[in-house]
């Protein structure tokens, strides 16, 4: 017997077809439909918040929702060590459709988005980007979906408190409260380079991130330092700010865009037109957040110091040579690899380094991994980013190694925090690439070696910046 | 949700006796997220999914205090595990606790000597493999959802494997494990007593019976797996054919061949050819005269899976098929958890895009009626469809069940505007999966090879399929749980307590 028969049938139904061919039969476009309505949800001439709020999300959290596969879960760091569905990336498209749908309001979600790093693992893992994304041009978004939740919930007044405050003392001092009690300032910002003659302004600047200009200072010492060696031309920023971004993240918009359009026009005061870019964050809130708060006015030139010193050292420029006897793995850091897809220049800059034993673990299987730094999670849920830096070290400790070597200056207080109990030491790949080339660093590593990771009080008593702890 | 407050309060009072605070979930959007599984789903009802509270046992002893504490107060326990099952089994009908044993996770024991592994039954699949490759090992149940689905699930569910014709099914691969009977109490359910011992005759073979309830009769907790080298060689070749009855007479041969490094074949119905021509990355540009497609999977050492091979490229070449070559061969297997279903694929009849769900009817049908039961499926959707665009004709897979070729697995995939469901609509899809179920009993085949059968319409004739067996279920779910605590609602099993419905 056979499944079909063709003969006798005019039903154009009855027959398979491919929806939307141009071949098709007329008649299939003219069928009444029952049930379809033309709107989803009908426009209203007086959206509410939430309505509005939804109109702009429905599908884009609908693709997810619908789909259901949840493959997204074993990926993300979050799920992996709380394994709770409530912070799944699922759940974060799902509640949006519940608020669509008028069962959840922003006040009953909004503490669950505390839960994501941002990371972008699950919308590297999700089917839709994965096989069909490309042809249908679409991604799964679920880092804006939580950014833009986040956002939703300042703007309607529901704040995480550790947030609150950690935006306002951003807000008061320009630069984020990285060392706790110990003030950060604008005198302080450009400690770091002590000794090192940089000049302010010029064509090309270099942008420190707060992390690494007051706690981790031996990363951007390392970077000018090579950059110095190689005679690549570069000054310091006349007022830097901090990039924004972090507010952005947390959904302070309205703090993030001030804080951009203050760099945006020093740098313009400076006739500045190229920015280096040694954190991944930055590199994140530079090509992807400034863009869209400028526009077409946004003329300028972003440079990851990863990709340019691969570069220098493709041309000859920097020749690493003193040999480095450490048994490493290399973290790859999220924004870098599952966010911007930068993975292969780090391997080339490690590769190019004497002495080492690299034990590399591929770039897809890394999408399940994160240090649990990004995104407000240390800030809000410091336990949580432990737990989820323990995880990573040991995939570490598994290769037995004795150095995990990252790329993202937010990365290694935690991942170092978390080394320490497994003897894995974490370095930082502008640090090594230094000391490979002759260079006496200088500065700090933050953490034992120095800095003062204390902490801040807050208004109830609560630790912030927790992360040195 | 069905609790008054006060009641709620005795509740979470006494969970806190052998629970955390940070285990007990009672927000809003814990308890929303705990509604629903990837299935078409009633959005507008959402709300009469609810569980009162969701829990987060870490052990076999938290999970026994839970249900113990939930069958004194007479309260309904929800087992979810991955949540990723397509016949609701996870999805609360009565309120009550959803008991999420997804934090049990964690490898006990690997024994290398007797080749199986001890884990929690909140472990994914994909995950164990990570683990068990560093020993040359492999845990081979691989469903669709392979990358997210639960062993724990797997157990409740009686899973079906893509590649059980070589290795068996969830239910030959797990040995024994560690049950929550629905009064609290823990028992050890395998062959005999044993943990590792893979063939008893030593009383009632009960473990099937505790495998494929939906959690009606209680919990896996942890479970003790059967291991196997992990394959040195895997050769999956897709065949192309211009009409399905040669496709059709091609899967059955070579899973007749009694090859024995086959661990599957797939027929891909005229339907599904066509859905796939949706999306140019898989098929397209394919000729239009491919209109059907096969696909085997053999596993092993390099040196038997090529002598294998060539036997049933042989036979395929017999049946008229064109080999698609190694790159779409290879990758098209290498995705197959991936490429599945999208919502992106949705279409309107005209053509427009819409999202959609992907929901999968199964049945297991012997190879003889596979043509007539996919012909009558495919009618019943065109019925839906001739009435509107929620309802979508996503094609057929026909998947061998077993080394033989007795039976398939036989899914028709349909597509359903989700955000367009009313209680019309919603009404239309219930009729139509009871259709969908009828056709599989009256050719002989069983209403669900995988995914179980206790959604709305196609439960309705689980008495029906079962004949008297589903009066032993009814007399065995009274006995072992008293109060109807485990999954009330779910396979019209409150009938057993005297027409008295919770």
């Amino acid at each position: 017997m056979t499944q079909l028969d063709r003969q006798g049938t005019s039903d154009p139904v009855a027959v398979p077809f491919t929806p939307g061919m141009r071949d098709n039969p007329e008649e299939l476009a003219l069928i009444p439909d029952e049930i379809a309505r033309e709107h989803v949800v009908p426009p209203s001439d007086d959206p509410t918040p939430t309505e509005q709020f939804t109109e702009q999300w429905r599908n884009a959290s609908y693709n997810c929702f619908s789909s259901g596969h949840k493959f997204c879960r074993e990926v993300c760091p979050v799920t992996q060590v709380t394994r709770n569905e409530s912070w799944t990336p699922t759940a974060f498209h799902a509640n949006v459709v519940a608020m669509d749908k008028g069962e959840l309001t922003i006040e009953d979600v909004a503490a669950d988005y505390v839960n994501c790093t941002q990371c972008g693992a699950c919308e590297l893992r999700c089917p839709n980007s994965l096989f069909t994304g490309d042809f249908y041009r679409f991604r799964t978004r679920t880092v804006d979906v939580v950014k833009a939740v986040r956002a939703f919930a300042v703007d309607s007044g529901v704040h995480q408190p550790q947030w609150r405050t950690w935006n306002a003392r951003t807000d008061e001092r320009t630069h984020e409260p990285v060392l706790g009690d110990t003030p950060v300032s604008q005198d302080h910002v450009r400690d770091w380079s002590e000794g090192l003659d940089i000049p302010i302004g010029g064509e090309t600047v270099l942008f420190v991130d707060c992390e690494a200009a007051f706690y981790r200072t031996s990363v951007p010492r390392a970077v000018a330092q090579v950059l110095q060696l190689a005679g690549y031309e570069f000054g310091l920023m006349g007022e830097q700010w901090c990039c924004g971004g972090p507010a952005a993240e947390m959904g302070y918009v309205d703090q993030a865009k001030r804080f951009a359009q203050h760099n945006l026009d020093n740098w313009r005061s400076t006739g500045t037109r190229r920015v280096l870019v040694l954190d991944p964050h930055d590199y994140i809130s530079f090509t992807e957040d400034y863009p869209k708060y400028f526009g077409d006015d946004y003329d300028i030139e972003v440079v990851l110091v990863v990709e340019l010193f691969a570069q220098l050292i493709r041309e000859g420029r920097l020749t690493p040579s003193v040999p480095i006897e450490r048994s490493i793995t290399y973290h790859d850091p999220c924004r870098l690899n599952k966010r911007k897809g930068i993975w292969k220049e780090p391997r080339e800059i490690l590769r190019a380094i004497p002495g080492l034993d690299f034990k590399d673990v591929d770039r897809v299987t890394q999408w399940s991994y994160c240090s649990g730094g990004g995104g407000g999670l240390p800030v809000e849920k410091p336990d949580l980013t432990a737990a989820i830096s323990a995880n990573r070290i040991q995939k570490a400790s598994a290769l037995e190694v004795d150095t995990l070597v990252s790329a993202c200056p937010w990365s290694e207080r935690p991942l170092g925090e978390a080394g320490r109990s497994e003897s894995i030491d974490v370095v930082d790949i502008h640090e090594l690439l230094a000391e490979s080339l002759g260079i006496v660093v200088g500065g700090s590593r933050g953490g034992a070696d120095g800095a003062d990771p204390s902490r801040v009080e807050t208004a109830n008593d609560e630790p912030v910046g927790k992360r040195g702890e | 949700m069905t609790l008054v407050a006060e009641r709620l309060d005795e509740l979470v009072t006494a969970l806190r006796t052998v629970l955390r605070d940070e285990q007990i979930l009672t927000s809003k959007p814990d308890r929303y997220n705990r509604a629903r599984v990837p299935a078409p789903f009633p959005v507008h009802r959402w709300s009469e999914r609810l569980p009162d509270l969701a829990v987060l046992p870490t052990s076999t002893e938290e999970v026994a205090g839970v249900v113990r504490i939930a069958n004194e107060l007479r309260v309904p326990v929800v087992p979810s595990d991955g949540g990723t099952g397509l016949t609701d089994g996870a999805v609360p009908l009565h309120g009550g606790i959803v008991l999420d044993v997804k934090r049990m996770n964690q490898i006990k024991e690997l024994d290398l000597e007797n080749r199986t592994v001890t884990v929690g039954t909140g472990i994914n699949m994909l995950k164990l493999n990570e683990e068990l490759a560093r020993h040359g090992l492999f845990y081979p149940d691989d469903p669709a959802s392979y990358p997210c689905s639960l062993v724990g699930g797997r157990i409740g569910t009686s899973g079906w494997s893509l590649i059980g014709a070589r290795y068996g099914h969830t239910r030959d691969l797990v040995l024994s494990f560690d049950h929550v009977l629905p009064t609290g109490e823990v028992m050890h359910v395998g062959d005999g007593i044993g943990r590792k011992i893979s063939k008893s005759s030593s009383g009632y073979q009960l473990k099937h019976l505790f495998m494929g309830h939906q959690g009606t009769l209680g919990v896996a907790t942890e479970a003790t797996l059967k291991l196997y080298p992990k394959p040195e060689a895997e050769l999956s070749p897709f065949w192309a054919f211009d009409n399905y009855d040669d496709a059709y007479r091609c899967v059955g041969a070579l899973a007749r061949a009694g090859v024995a490094t086959f661990a599957g074949a797939v027929l891909f119905d005229e339907w599904k050819v066509a859905y796939l021509r949706r999306d140019d990355e898989a098929y397209i540009p394919q000729p239009a005269d491919v209109r059907a497609l096969v696909c085997a999977v053999l596993y092993g050492y390099e040196d038997e899976v090529r002598v294998g091979g060539k036997r049933l490229f042989r036979i395929a070449k017999e049946h008229g098929a064109r080999y698609l070559g190694d790159e779409i061969s290879e990758g098209d297997w290498a995705a197959r958890h991936d490429r599945y279903a999208t919502p992106l694929h949705g279409r309107t009849k005209a053509g427009q895009v819409v999202p959609m769900s992907w929901h999968c009817e199964d049945a297991a049908v012997n190879y003889t009626n596979l043509p007539a039961v996919s012909k009558a499926w495919h009618e019943i959707v065109a019925d839906l469809r001739r009435r509107t665009d929620v309802f979508d004709d996503w094609g057929m897979f026909a998947y061998t069940s077993a080394d033989t070729g007795v039976d398939y697995l036989t899914e028709i995939d349909v597509g359903i505007w989700e955000q367009q469901l009313d209680d019309r609509a919603w009404e239309m899809w219930v009729k139509a999966k009871r259709d969908i179920a009828a056709v599989a009993i009256a050719h002989q085949g069983s209403i669900s090879a995988c995914h179980g059968s206790c959604r709305e319409g196609e439960v309705d004739l689980v008495p029906e399929e079962l004949g008297r067996g589903y009066g032993v279920m009814l007399d065995l779910k009274r006995t072992l749980d008293p109060n109807n605590i485990m999954n009330p609602g779910k396979y019209l099993l409150d009938q057993a307590y005297d027409g008295s419905q919770r």
